[in-house]
């Protein structure tokens, strides 16, 4: 059903007649003609403040765009016992191919937080034949992209290269999979630039503030709890055999899945696929199930705040438990995190930036995790209004949780669904991330398409439902990143709880 | 480890995208954007591209006017009007312009340079007609119909901007500092597009109606539609929302300050810039590891040199086997990251070289590594090797970027104000295609001097703030 707005009110158009007689005669000139008889105008109003009839018109009310129901990837099963899924796409001369196995930081073994980032790090520093310049060199000669990264639950090696070096630049990809050298001298170099990172990331105030959602919700000794790329503890910590062990438990082709996308055939990937990974091989062993995290369990509500002297700004949020990925309600809570903090015009951002100004933007965001994750509304807001945004963002969150949304909102979160799904189509690389992140999660190769129905299907009553269960600050854990001597007094005017004091890896500091 | 990429900025524009809609390309130098171009009675040029492969409209308006174009004591205007461009006018109430185009299914953004603004609206084929009746009304009447409480909103909205994304960033600083060192005062590229706080006060609701009335003309401006839309229809409506706006004709470019005559040199390393020393300045900061930046003047987007500049900054910076990444991060293990870039302009650009110090390293160390690396650059050819893959670098990205539509918009957009040719895209690809090694080591030589350039180090503040 289509929104209904007011439109706003048109002038009436009116006396366009008199305007032209009056210039008429104001024109004439000596030599125009004598006026004979007086125009024959209708009692208009005073021609000089009449307004022309608007070129522009009414606003166009464009209608309901229809579901979009992206394309799915074909699904077999290739060599070793990888599971390939292929969308072919051959507008453009290029291909993007991503490898993902369903394991990441969630599986860190104590003490060793970063392990599996630092792991998927190290797959292209030496791989087959080629040392690690080498590798990086090979794969620029082509200008070809590789990237190996992980995150919570998954890791990946991704690929994009245009069609004509897809062969050369395959070759090395089934190396930088298959065949890493895990040699200790490039460990020793990439964890010295992995500890420098560690530090540039405590003095990113957003950087920080996520590590701290995680630490403060999840709780230590929670798979989630800790940053995927570690703290500086963790990093020193880490071992060559830490990294060949956890590879080997990780990377197997019975645990994996080949998605590639582009301006590939099925015949031609599979004579790549020949080449690259005829030789890898899953051990017997059987493959172990990939770990679904429990549900955090509080304490909450919580305020944890991080001592940032001197911050200019201080990033304000609200952090709850969110859902897992296999959830039926997670493509309509899309809609409702898109209300309250996911666009422009969501609540947050009309508030505290449109409304208030003490902010460049306000959001939320939930996780796709394939355990309960988190959701989270935040802020970044001029220091002296930390109290106040605060306040106004709490009220935001209850005013949504009890009351819901409005029809508009209904409305509006739909086309917006369709539209961000659209906007991911476009690219071969964008389309090969998202089917990766649902192929590593366990979504299925048709998620996408059924997501796509479920959200734009989703009615009031189940919106509403989310918008209670999953935003109502009452029982968040809020966290505030800035200088704590100046915002202190500002936070105790709101009648919160006592600060629970955290440093920059997350970590409880103890007075 | 990732190594560094070429970033694709709006700055270097190179596509190897056949007409997609239509056919692939027979050979890797068939590049082309499918478009047509209009100018309407008021001088406005509209641009229509057709893409049927995914089902979505982007409307791209740029407005060739940046902060270079800034009166004295407004720095930062440009953008902070791109910001009171969404306040909306008697048809559109403050909040409408996101509410109606966000309840469509569509989003939007804008962007404020040195040289251009540039705005753009992404939805669904549908929704076309709105999107162009709202630029259509903004472009119209917005500066009209400002008051003083639009802009105080957006000035506090633009101050937290700057707040957030320079002042409370680690190495923020830099886009302060930098252009204020590497050029002269009353250069139009001496002060931040941000602008400064003092000044950002100081604009006045007078100011949004002069510098609308000036800059914002139809005469100014120029439209891209792309994508999923019937040309026809969409003609149609541009001649009857944009065609009838009037027009005071396109405002005058303030042309370069006069170019400074070459500095004698050596040999022929003369260099066209104002810099006559190596300036220096060391500025704290609250970061963990300092960062050395070097900066010269060097030849404006599209002219000789510019190209030849991207290739030289991908021979030092991309990748693990850059000339920069393996010598300084990998070898030496003295910088923690490295980065070269030629950022191109219109009245002229800048050549950048960054690197990360490492903790415990001199970044006076740091500076001396990298100046000898760019010394190299000067002194001898870059091999075939090395420009072969710097080009197939810039192919690759250029491809991945341009199977958007809204990037595709962007791209046609940029040409026609830079070089009044949307269509400019083969002629951008063969700069690259086409530099010889010689030319690379002749654009080196007369840019990358060693005694006109700034030295900018940003050091961790003292007493771990």
């Amino acid at each position: 059903m289509r929104p209904s707005w007011s439109t706003p009110a048109v002038p009436a158009r009116l006396a366009t007649f008199a305007v032209s007689a009056l210039l008429a005669a104001a024109c004439g000139g000596a030599r125009a003609p004598a006026p004979t008889l007086p125009v024959p105008a209708a009692p208009a109003p005073l021609a000089s403040v009449a307004p022309a009839p608007d070129p522009l018109g009414p606003r166009p009310e464009p209608p309901m765009p229809a579901t979009f129901l992206p394309p799915a990837p074909v699904v077999y099963t290739a060599t070793g016992g990888i599971t390939v899924w292929l969308l072919e796409r051959h507008q453009a001369p290029v291909v993007s191919c991503q490898m993902v196995v369903p394991t990441g930081a969630a599986s860190d073994p104590p003490g060793k937080a970063g392990l599996a980032y630092v792991t998927a790090n190290m797959m292209d520093e030496g791989a087959g034949k080629r040392g690690a310049i080498d590798v990086s060199r090979a794969l620029d000669d082509l200008g070809a992209h590789l990237d190996t990264d992980a995150n919570a639950d998954t890791t990946w090696a991704s690929l994009t290269v245009l069609t004509r070096h897809l062969r050369g630049a395959f070759s090395i990809f089934g190396d930088v999979v298959a065949r890493p050298r895990f040699e200790a001298k490039e460990l020793a170099r990439v964890k010295d630039l992995w500890s420098s990172e560690l530090l540039e990331r405590s003095k990113d105030p957003d950087a920080t503030a996520r590590v701290v959602f995680r630490a403060a919700l999840f709780g230590a000794g929670h798979p989630y709890a800790h940053p995927w790329d570690g703290t500086l503890r963790s990093a020193r910590a880490v071992t060559l055999d830490d990294v060949k062990r956890f590879y080997g438990a990780e990377w197997r082709p019975d645990r994996a899945t080949l998605v590639c996308v582009g301006d590939v055939t099925k015949d031609a990937l599979a004579l790549l696929l020949e080449d690259a990974f005829a030789s890898w091989k899953a051990p017997a062993m059987p493959a172990p199930p990939p770990l679904v995290p429990p549900a955090p369990h509080g304490p909450w509500p919580r305020l944890v705040v991080v001592d940032r002297p001197d911050a200019p700004q201080s990033v304000i949020a609200a952090v709850r438990p969110g859902v897992e990925a296999s959830s039926a309600d997670l493509a309509a809570l899309w809609r409702v995190n898109d209300v309250i903090g996911g666009s422009f015009t969501s609540r947050l951002n009309q508030d505290l930036r449109e409304q208030r100004g003490v902010t460049y933007g306000a959001a939320s965001r939930y996780s796709v995790s394939r355990g309960p994750g988190q959701v989270v509304a935040w802020a970044s807001v001029v220091t002296e209004k930390t109290g106040e945004a605060l306040g106004a963002m709490l009220g935001d969150l209850h005013q949504f949780a009890s009351g819901g949304l409005s029809d508009d909102e209904i409305a509006r979160s739909r086309s917006q669904g369709r539209a961000a799904l659209v906007g991911s189509y476009e690219t071969v690389q964008g389309i090969a991330s998202k089917l990766g992140g649902d192929a590593g999660l366990g979504l299925g190769p048709d998620f996408e398409a059924r997501a796509s129905r479920a959200r734009d299907e989703a009615q009031r009553p189940q919106l509403d439902a989310l918008a209670k269960r999953f935003y109502a600050p009452e029982d968040a854990i809020l966290v505030v990143v800035g200088p704590r001597a100046r915002i202190q007094p500002m936070l105790d005017k709101l009648g919160l709880p006592p600060a629970e004091v955290r440093d920059a890896d997350g970590e409880v500091v103890r007075h | 480890m990732r190594p560094p990429r070429i970033v694709a900025t709006a700055a270097v524009g190179a596509a190897l995208v056949g007409p997609l809609a239509f056919a692939r390309p027979a050979r890797a130098d068939d590049v082309n954007i499918p478009f047509t171009k209009t100018t309407l009675p008021n001088g406005m040029v509209v641009i229509f591209s057709e893409d049927h492969a995914v089902p979505q409209v982007d409307v791209n308006t740029a407005y060739a006017v940046g902060s270079r174009m800034e009166r004295e004591r407004r720095t930062g205007f440009a953008h902070l009007f791109e910001h009171l461009m969404f306040m909306g006018t008697h048809r559109v109430p403050t909040r409408a312009f996101d509410a109606w185009m966000e309840q469509a299914g569509g989003r939007n953004n804008a962007e404020t340079g040195q040289d251009m603004t540039d705005y753009y609206d992404l939805a669904p084929p549908t929704a076309l007609p709105l999107l162009l009746w709202l630029e259509g009304d903004r472009m119209r009447d917005l500066g009209h119909e400002i008051d003083a409480s639009k802009l105080a909103l957006q000035r506090d909205v633009v101050l937290n901007e700057r707040r957030q994304s320079i002042e409370n960033q680690p190495y923020g600083i830099e886009e302060l500092v930098l252009p204020e060192l590497v050029w002269p005062e009353g250069h139009p590229y001496h002060h931040p597009v941000i602008g400064s706080p003092a000044d950002l006060q100081a604009a006045s609701v007078a100011d949004v109606k002069q510098f609308f009335d000036t800059w914002y003309d139809p005469a100014n401006a120029s439209m891209v539609i792309a994508g999923d839309f019937d040309p026809r229809a969409a003609r149609d409506l541009v001649d009857k929302w944009f065609g009838t706006i009037p027009t005071r004709g396109k405002p005058v470019d303030p042309p370069a300050p006069a170019s400074p005559p070459p500095r004698p040199g050596p040999t022929s390393t003369t260099s066209p810039t104002s810099l006559t020393s190596v300036v220096r300045k060391t500025v704290p900061d609250d970061v963990e590891l300092a960062k050395v930046t070097l900066a010269w003047q060097s030849p404006r987007h599209f002219a000789p040199g510019d190209a030849e500049l991207d290739l030289v900054a991908s021979v030092l910076s991309t990748g693990k086997a850059s000339r920069l990444y393996e010598s300084l991060v990998y070898d030496q293990k003295i910088a923690q990251s490295v980065e070269a870039e030629q950022q191109s302009q219109v009245l002229g650009s800048v050549f950048v070289v960054t690197a990360l110090v490492r903790p415990g390293i001199d970044p006076a160390r740091v500076e001396k590594a990298l100046l000898e690396q760019v010394a190299q650059v000067r002194s001898h050819a870059v091999t075939d090797e090395e420009l072969e893959r710097a080009r197939n670098a810039y192919e690759t990205a250029f491809v991945e970027r341009l199977q958007g539509i809204p990037a595709r918009a962007a791209l046609l957009n940029e040409y026609q104000v830079e070089v009044g040719d949307p269509g400019y895209v083969q002629r951008d690809l063969d700069r690259y295609r086409k530099a010889s090694p010689a030319d690379v080591l002749d654009a080196a030589r007369r840019v990358l001097v060693p005694d006109a350039l700034v030295v900018l180090t940003i050091v961790p503040r003292k007493g771990g703030k």
